[in-house]
């Protein structure tokens, strides 16, 4: 009906048409679906530090460095001071620590490059969490295992609930691997061998028993009361997320 | 062409079809992913990001950029406690370090176990004994005292409290890391390793 020429523009322009709007939609739904998107970020650090090695196989445990995060909402990034602890006698002269003696030197804090992020508005405090006993890897991730830190999990409201719904599915298998309990981090070789791993989280809090006993330290505060079954369970009312203001204040 | 001819279903076509749907779902729904060293795309950034100062972020309100402030000159901050006696003036320990005596409750020794095994075991081991498992091998690091030797045993707890707080010899000062309680219970379950041979306390 039509001539050749114009048929073969009208298959064109579609598929013109169909592949710009492929692009455009998947440029949108990844810009607006940040849950999906934050995943996998894995920016370069001006220090190639490696939890692999530090926390891995040198088994330091997280509270060396980022010492403080059982007491302070926010976990902090460690001073160059704490590297210094080790490096002017591990590998002071070093090229990859480099910048690590500048800072020193200078008094000129490293800029890190920050990969976990909830949002402005929402206030997510490390301190309960860690006094809660659970383990940095239910948010984090196996970051003993990463040479370069990764985001691992969303850290989108939907995720906190799903997991402060029903903790015991989803905190229970990597617990104590970070040493919350003992300071005593897992060997990562042995992990498969660990009674600790595969252990029900009911067990794991009665091997845990002194650590339930409220004030002392900095934290004079009394340890979460709300349980089940012995276990800190934040689904209880006035302790959850289910209020609002939990989280945004 | 005949009208005749059943055409045969082309499986090979559906299941590739097939395989690329669910591919495209799991991305989508962020079951895959994939490492980027890029920030995160976000047009609607939903106002994650306020102008604002946050802990050890950078913040173009002061021109070092840094939200946090070194405290002013000649001031402390309220609740902090300094410890006041520097690296060398380890014979005026016992006026200063007072030992509050905390009853040896298996809260206060698992709390002293739990810091020692933190900050204490990357050098002296998690037996006090010093082979620890950073440096053996290595050779790097020589001289790591046994904390469970009759030497070490015999020093009073304010004199250990001292070490800790202000460091020795290659050891740096831990007071900007452990609180002044928590190196109190450090010693408390380093006098339980050490068994016969705490003299000091």
């Amino acid at each position: 009906m039509f001539s050749r020429r114009f048929d073969m523009a009208v298959k064109l322009g579609g598929a013109a048409v169909g592949a710009v709007a492929g692009i455009v939609f998947l440029v949108i739904y990844f810009g607006v679906r940040n849950d999906v998107a934050d995943v996998g970020y894995r920016p370069e650090q001006p220090v190639p530090f490696s939890h692999k090695l530090h926390a891995g196989n040198l088994q330091i445990s997280c509270q060396y460095c980022h010492a403080g995060v059982e007491v302070s909402g926010h976990s902090p990034v460690p001073t160059t001071q704490t590297c210094m602890n080790c490096h002017t006698i591990v590998l002071p002269e070093s090229p990859q620590l480099a910048k690590v003696r500048e800072s020193y030197e200078k008094g000129e804090p490293i800029e890190w490059v920050r990969i976990h992020k909830v949002p402005d508005y929402a206030h997510f405090p490390h301190a309960r969490h860690i006094r809660a006993q659970i383990d940095c890897q239910s948010c984090h991730g196996p970051v003993e295992q990463m040479g370069v830190v990764s985001q691992y999990k969303p850290l989108t409201m939907g995720w906190c609930l799903e997991c402060h719904r029903n903790p015991e599915a989803n905190i229970v298998g990597a617990r104590p691997i970070s040493g919350v309990f003992t300071g005593q981090m897992h060997d990562m070789k042995d992990l498969k061998d660990s009674t600790y791993i595969y252990k029900p989280i009911a067990a794991q809090v009665q091997e845990s028993e002194p650590m339930v006993v409220p004030s002392f330290g900095n934290s004079m505060s009394a340890l979460p009361a709300h349980s089940v079954a012995g276990i800190p369970h934040p689904k209880k009312a006035g302790l959850g997320p289910e209020n609002c203001s939990s989280c945004h204040y | 062409m005949s009208m005749n001819v059943p055409r045969r279903i082309p499986y090979l076509v559906l299941i590739a079809v097939g395989a690329v749907a669910v591919f495209v779902i799991l991305v989508l729904s962020g079951r895959v992913t994939w490492f980027s060293t890029q920030p995160p795309v976000e047009f609607l950034n939903n106002m994650d990001h306020n102008r604002k100062a946050i802990p050890q972020s950078a913040n173009g309100f002061f021109a070092d950029r840094r939200s946090v402030r070194d405290p002013i000159e000649g001031t402390v901050a309220r609740g902090l406690e300094v410890y006041p006696l520097g690296m060398g003036d380890i014979d005026l320990v016992d006026s200063v370090n007072i030992d509050p005596a905390l009853e040896r409750t298996a809260f206060v020794m698992a709390r002293g176990q739990n810091r020692f095994n933190v900050f204490c075991s990357p050098c002296h081991n998690y037996d006090a004994k010093g082979n620890n498992r950073i440096t053996t091998g290595r050779g790097q690091w020589m001289g790591i005292p046994d904390l469970t030797r009759e030497q070490t045993g015999a020093l009073t707890n304010a004199r250990i409290f001292h070490i800790i707080s202000a460091g020795q010899n290659l050891m740096p000062s831990y007071a900007d890391k452990i609180a002044p309680i928590d190196r109190w219970a450090i010693i408390y379950y380093l006098r339980s390793l050490q068994g016969d041979a705490a003299l000091g306390q």
